[in-house]
């Protein structure tokens, strides 16, 4: 018994499959480049290539394109980030009151007391400490991304940088840099000022308590996982699956849904080497000329997106 | 001669009055369409950069409007309660359109006290010597008018669902559907009643303003803080969203001072400016939704 949950990001696209028991059996990252139904497919080639002849009880579809990878893979749940987030993190822990999660483009909180979310926060404006700023600098400076959080631990002191804002804080770095301040010291500097950033920003006025979760693609940085337990006082948790925590929790909910419907919608794996087609037009019969996209799958239309009133989208459903 | 009536700002609290004033005095009345891309992109384009979204999709409306109408109303609104007032940039906004906007028609500035009758009156007196000679015709107009504005009540009042949330902002980001992304139907397909300020009684947002160390300076503030308390208070609602204007000082101080009147009480923002994506938007608010249902399924 399988269960499959995919969360389709700007950055990336995310894969799961989780066993009975709720473990990952499987994960897989992809480059989302514009394309979810592109991103979502190679997912699918990998994981048919590897588990032939395997069924899938349940699918669930998360992230900001969960919409159209639920229509493509034929989802029991779609859910928002928070949730699948908190959803996942849960399942490992009952006791995490907090989930500070890091990714591409974006950052969120959420604050959960007793096993269910209170609060929450997103932050998708400032790019400031998010995966795609780090990567850029771990460019600029030519450092492996891999490396970059392990040089922030080998400095003693951190160099004072400006992180309200990703513009300032690269041009800060430069100066840092002409002053001679070395690689190791820039990059503490640069954690500790995302993280003051973050925490200012998406976690003004949350209460931050332990168990903290950090997940989401950055947890991997280890410079920063310190910068958040020195700021904090306490220990910030990476979970083994960091990075793929809203596919799990999307799993977890698809499976939940398959369970209590008695069936599961999931269209297979064979949807690999289906032939997708979206084309869009612009919807006329109001002011507000939605861009609507159609997606085909074999040349049988399967889903509309992006009307404002749903008259698109609800009549494809019916079919 | 055609009077042009903008669709914006607080077009949807007070259109009865305006609508019916001046057709009662003979003129005819066009008003822009409802807010759609074509009216926001022409507000980008005309106004200043840093405004907030409800003044830019306004100048969008009168670049629609001025080459449909001889006269146009950019009401200049200073105050619709007695020692209460607009914000400040309701009081320069004609200016603001003329010197943004080229070959405007001629328009009605005149600044609009509405705290008393009286003073709303002497508006309609002005406003109506522009278009009549005839005294009684203008008092007719005004009476009418007020009749019709009293008999309008926008406004929604449903907690026959599952949940319910109180819906708090300024009157054009509460219904114009436009800025607010249809908040309103999406909220209802998740099961989700929403209330807002108009069903609440004035006197028991004046009981909740009572508590603040100072008496707000403005009517926005107060109705948003004093509704927003009252539901907390009185426990009506299961969580509270702020449907919040980018760059609105208003906003910014009313929305602090509601966190620390409802402490943990579910509470989101829910800010906008042209650059809002609605898919961002919908997380926002399923998540929301899961959240007050106790959300993990
Ligand atoms: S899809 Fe709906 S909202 Fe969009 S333009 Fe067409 S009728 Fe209007
Ligand atoms: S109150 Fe705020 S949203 Fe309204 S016009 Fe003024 S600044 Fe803009």
């Amino acid at each position: 018994m399988y269960y499959l949950g995919v969360d389709v990001g700007s950055v990336s696209t995310n894969l799961v499959l989780l066993d009975k028991n709720n473990s990952v059996v499987e994960k897989i990252y992809i480059r989302t480049k514009g394309s979810p139904i592109k991103a979502v497919q190679e997912g699918f080639k990998i994981l048919r290539d590897k588990y032939d002849n395997i069924k899938v009880y349940g699918a669930g579809a998360t992230g900001s394109g969960r919409h159209i990878a639920a229509t493509l893979i034929g989802a029991d749940a779609v859910k928002n980030e928070i949730t699948s987030h908190a959803v996942a993190a849960l399942e490992i822990d009952r006791e995490v009151k907090t989930i500070i999660e890091i990714g591409g483009q974006d950052s969120k909180i959420i604050i959960l007391r007793n096993g269910v979310v209170s609060d929450f926060a997103m932050n998708t404006v400032c790019a400031a400490g998010t995966g795609s700023f780090l990567d850029r600098q771990a460019e600029r400076l030519d450092i492996p991304i891999e490396e970059f959080g392990d040089y922030a631990l080998n400095s003693n002191i951190a160099v004072r940088i400006a992180g309200r804002c990703a513009v300032f804080a690269e041009s800060d770095m430069i100066h840092k840099q002409q002053l001679g301040y070395n690689k190791a010291d820039i990059i503490k500097g640069l954690c500790d000022a995302l993280v003051r950033n973050y925490l200012n920003n998406v976690g003004k006025g949350k209460e931050i308590l332990p168990k903290v979760f950090f997940q989401g693609g950055v947890a991997a940085n280890k410079g920063i996982k310190t910068a958040f337990e020195r700021a904090l006082g306490f220990e910030v948790i990476v979970p083994k699956d960091y990075n793929v925590m809203g596919a799990i929790g999307a799993a977890i909910l698809g499976r939940e849904i398959a369970e209590k419907e008695g069936k599961t919608n999931f269209k297979g794996l064979d949807l690999a080497s289906s032939i997708f087609e979206s084309n869009s037009f612009e919807c006329t019969d109001c002011s507000n000329r939605c861009e609507v996209v159609k997606l085909h799958e074999n040349n049988r239309s399967i889903g509309c997106f992006g009307d404002r009133c749903g008259k698109w989208s609800n009549r494809v459903k019916a079919i | 001669m055609i009077v042009g009536i903008p669709k914006g700002l607080l077009y949807y609290k007070y259109y009865p009055f305006f609508m019916t004033f001046f057709k009662e005095l003979g003129l005819e009345v066009v008003i822009s369409p409802d807010t759609n891309k074509g009216i926001l992109d022409e507000g980008v384009k005309y106004c200043v950069d840093d405004a907030c979204l409800p003044l830019k999709i306004f100048h969008g409306h009168v670049a629609v409007l001025k080459d449909k109408c001889d006269i146009i109303l950019i009401p200049r609104i200073m105050q619709v309660r007695n020692r209460e007032y607009i914000c400040p940039k309701f009081c320069g906004l004609p200016e603001m359109i003329q010197n943004s906007i080229p070959q405007m028609p001629r328009i009605i500035d005149k600044p609009i006290y509405a705290g008393t009758r009286k003073k709303l009156y002497s508006w309609a007196k002005d406003i109506g010597r522009l278009i009549t000679k005839d005294k009684s015709k203008i008092k007719r107009a005004f009476n009418f008018a007020l009749i019709e504005q009293d008999k309008y009540k926008p406004g929604y009042n449903d907690n026959n669902q599952g949940l319910t949330v109180a819906l708090v902002g300024h009157p054009y980001n509460i219904f114009d559907k436009y800025i607010n992304k249809n908040i309103v139907q999406k909220l209802n397909k998740l099961g989700v009643g929403v209330i807002t300020e108009e069903f609440i009684e004035e006197t028991l947002i004046d009981e909740e303003v009572k508590g603040l160390y100072k008496r707000p300076f403005w009517t926005f503030a107060r109705n948003s803080y004093g509704f927003a308390a009252n539901v907390y208070r009185e426990k009506r609602v299961n969580g509270i969203i702020y449907i919040s204007s980018f760059a609105c000082g208003i906003d910014s101080v009313v929305i602090e001072l509601i966190k620390e009147r409802i402490g943990n009480f579910p509470f989101m923002t829910l800010k906008i400016d042209e650059h809002t994506g609605e898919a961002g938007l919908d997380t926002r608010v399923e998540a929301f939704v899961d959240m007050l249902g106790r959300g993990v399924i």
